[in-house]
């Protein structure tokens, strides 16, 4: 379906389109006026035909209405009839009124006073029965049955003997104005397609640099900007001062996309250095440890205390090690594997919290007003057990961890909100970092999973804290996302 | 003085001499013979008048000019003064009296076989009239003042009916033109009319789209046909000629041709008692031409 709105047209349809409208109001304008014109003419024409016509008449009329030559005014009125078949009606009419001759005698009888035949009729009878001097009616308008009714007394030697009154039909003027009307409109016509043709062609020419323009913006804005081709610049008007300029600008662009990209692989080259300094550093150290553990208990294989004190200790640095790399696996391996789960395995991870704060005094607050029936990501799960357990570290004795849940527009959100010592703004923004920790036997990769995983579900994560106050995370993911299956 | 008076007469004389020496024929042969008509039919077969005049010159030897007037009593003026020699008048100016007599009975035209015809009133085709009297207070149209169909033998209808002619209708007036009153009742200008049964009759067939128009609600008796007529104290020999070139012409295939373009059967000699019923009829009727405000000579 066409977009209907013109304001989203483009604007080389619509230049062409206010062209064409132009032309078009020009033409029919000068159209209209020009049949106005000539209809005006030929009606004053007309009018002069008919005081023509009744002057003709009225020169020999004198004699034969003194005589009473009835016969010769009406053989007079005749001829006139057969010289211009314009002539609706013509009569000779006397002091009185009466018809002394009429072109239509059986409707208008000899000797008898006129009578006309409406309001019209009786209001121009008495204009022409006043009439001293030639007049001219007109019915006006543009009308098929109009007319052009010329009035002459009739005078002998200054008497006043009656009057002529000859009735010329406009509808020779009407078809021939209807005809030029066909005419113009059809130059109008024509006028107004060569008109559209060239101003649609010359609003396209001025506008192809705009559209290229806003070609490439709308490229800048899908992010594509490797097949940028400068736009060719014709002229040095606003368009070409803005091409030039455009093309400055994608050039500039595409450098710093180019610059942007260099740093992001550089970063992505820290990054990766970082994480394999950290694994480097972190498995290590509980490597030392260990050999030398295992070294001492090759030295001195039979002494039990020894493997008493000792054995444990292997156990809990490969379990380290073991831990670090299941996080690093779950980091960066996240693509793999997304089955979705009822939002009540969420409510399950209450009773695992439970169970890791045992018998220390730490209140849970659990709110879930989320759609009871939503199904979510096993990733989700990971996310907010990361966080609780986060949370249940940092807090001492009398902390408070909130667990809400809702639902706000296409967004899942879940808030895990603590009110334990907060976090400095020194290392807020280091907190997402891989192996970036502040606990004592931390692995610094809970947070950096729980990133990772919400950056995986296309969410969005925040966090609010004041040192000394607590600390909230906010993640928010689409449902449609949760959602699925 | 005396002198003077003697070479007066004298010249005088010499002028009588030459003009007795030229022959008879030679002198009347200069002098075309001058025949006086009103419309013939209808105004417009000038043509036909053409032919006819060309016809008569030829038969007759003699030039021939015809000499057309509007009404009757123009051509009559003509013959009183001399100004035509022969005329086709009507028979109610042939019958009024003159003192002393201008014209003489020339030759009658016979019509369907014989020297009459009619005068008929006529209506509009569509008009609710049907009887002379239903007219009465309605417009009138007549031919020619001296016409007798035209005019006479309505007038004598009111005369019999004792009505004042003058006032019988509204308005009445002369077309001097038995086919323009056919016109005049046709277009129905005029809401009756008086006209020659001989003219009504050859529109009929020549422009029935008029007589179509028009239906007769009267017929007269049969009157004497208008006659052509030669002026008192034309010299016999012409007069002859004319009467017998006339009078011949159904015998030649020209002359044939002519008549029947005139719808006529020939010309015969008849006595003058064929008018004594249009005698009769203009003694009865005084007319006073005032009353009917008759327009002549234009």
């Amino acid at each position: 379906m066409p977009n209907l709105n013109p304001k989203s047209w483009p604007l080389a349809i619509k230049l062409s389109l206010t062209i064409t409208a132009v032309v078009t109001a020009v033409g029919f304008m000068i159209g209209a006026v020009m049949v106005v014109q000539d209809w005006t003419r030929a009606h004053e024409v007309l009018g002069e035909k008919a005081l023509l016509l009744s002057e003709s008449v009225a020169i020999t009329a004198p004699k034969a209405i003194v005589r009473k030559d009835f016969w010769s005014l009406y053989l007079g009125l005749k001829n006139l009839r057969s010289g211009s078949n314009e002539i609706i009606s013509a009569m000779i009419l006397d002091v009185e009124g009466r018809v002394q001759a009429h072109t239509h005698p059986a409707k208008n009888p000899m000797g008898l006073r006129f009578s006309p035949e409406n309001e019209l009729e009786m209001d121009l009878y008495g204009q022409a029965m006043g009439a001293r001097k030639p007049v001219v009616f007109s019915s006006g308008g543009f009308d098929r049955a109009g007319f052009q009714e010329a009035v002459i007394p009739i005078f002998a030697d200054q008497k006043y003997l009656g009057v002529v009154r000859v009735r010329l039909s406009v509808a020779r003027l009407y078809e021939k104005a209807k005809t030029s009307a066909l005419i113009v409109l059809a130059l109008v016509l024509c006028f107004v397609i060569i008109g559209s043709a060239l101003g649609t062609l010359v609003s396209r020419h001025m506008v192809k640099p705009l559209t290229a323009v806003t070609q490439g913006l709308e490229a800048v804005g899908r992010g594509e900007m490797t097949d940028f081709s400068p736009i060719s610049i014709k002229g040095k008007d606003e368009i070409g001062r803005l091409s030039v300029t455009f093309n400055q600008i994608m050039v500039e662009l595409a450098e710093k996309k180019m610059l942007e990209e260099e740093v992001a692989m550089s970063e992505k080259l820290v990054a990766l250095g970082r994480i394999t300094a950290g694994v480097a550093h972190e498995v290590n150290n509980p490597l030392a440890g260990l050999l030398n553990c295992i070294d001492t208990l090759r030295k001195h294989p039979n002494d039990k205390a020894l493997f008493d004190r000792y054995l444990p200790v292997i156990d809990q640095g490969l379990h380290r090690i073991k831990e670090i790399v299941h996080n690093l696996l779950v980091g960066l391996r996240i693509e793999e594997g997304d089955e979705m789960v009822g939002i009540d395995h969420i409510d399950k991870l209450r009773d695992l919290i439970k169970a890791e704060i045992a018998d220390r005094d730490i209140k849970v607050v659990w709110e879930n007003q989320a759609d009871r029936n939503l199904s979510i990501s096993g990733k989700l799960e990971q996310i907010v057990y990361n966080l609780l357990r986060n949370a249940v570290e940092v807090l001492a004795d009398g902390g408070v961890i909130h667990c809400r849940m809702y639902q706000k527009g296409s967004y899942l959100t879940i808030e895990v909100e603590d009110n334990g010592p907060g976090i400095s703004a020194a290392i807020r923004n280091q907190l997402f970092d891989p192996f970036f920790t502040t606990k004592s036997n931390g692995t610094g990769l809970g947070l950096w999973v729980v990133y990772r995983l919400t950056q995986n579900l296309e969410g969005i994560i925040e966090v609010e804290s004041e040192e000394g106050q607590g600390t909230t995370f906010h993640v928010s993911v689409p449902v449609a996302k949760a959602k699925a299956a | 003085m005396s002198l003077n008076v003697c070479l007066k007469s004298a010249r005088l004389i010499c002028l009588f001499l030459a003009l007795a020496m030229t022959p008879g024929f030679a002198v009347a042969a200069d002098a075309p013979i001058r025949f006086g008509l009103t419309a013939v039919v209808v105004t417009e077969n000038l043509r036909f008048l053409d032919q006819w005049s060309d016809y008569l010159a030829a038969k007759m030897d003699r030039e021939v000019e015809l000499v057309l007037r509007k009404s009757y009593r123009e051509v009559m003026d003509l013959l009183n003064s001399g100004a035509v020699d022969f005329a086709w008048i009507c028979g109610f100016p042939y019958v009024q009296k003159r003192d002393p007599e201008t014209v003489q009975l020339l030759t009658v035209p016979v019509y369907r076989g014989a020297p009459r015809y009619h005068s008929y009133i006529i209506v509009p085709h569509n008009s609710p009239y049907k009887r002379f009297s239903d007219l009465k207070g309605k417009i009138f149209a007549f031919s020619d003042p001296d016409s007798n169909s035209g005019f006479l033998y309505p007038l004598d209808l009111m005369v019999a009916r004792e009505e004042r002619p003058e006032s019988y209708f509204r308005q009445t007036f002369f077309t001097f033109n038995h086919a323009e009153t056919v016109q005049a009742v046709s277009e129905q200008f005029a809401d009756g009319g008086a006209v020659d049964s001989y003219i009504w009759e050859y529109l009929a067939s020549y422009r029935p789209d008029m007589t179509e128009k028009t239906r007769i609600i009267k017929k007269s008796p049969s009157f004497g046909f208008p006659p052509i007529v030669a002026r008192s104290g034309l010299d016999q020999v012409t007069v002859e000629l004319m009467k017998n070139t006339l009078e011949n012409m159904s015998r030649d295939s020209a002359g044939q041709s002519l008549l029947s373009q005139l719808k006529l059967d020939g010309f015969g000699d008849y006595s003058d008692s064929l008018f004594n019923d249009i005698r009769a009829m203009a003694n009865r009727v005084q007319i006073d031409d005032a009353n009917f405000q008759v327009q002549l000579a234009e």
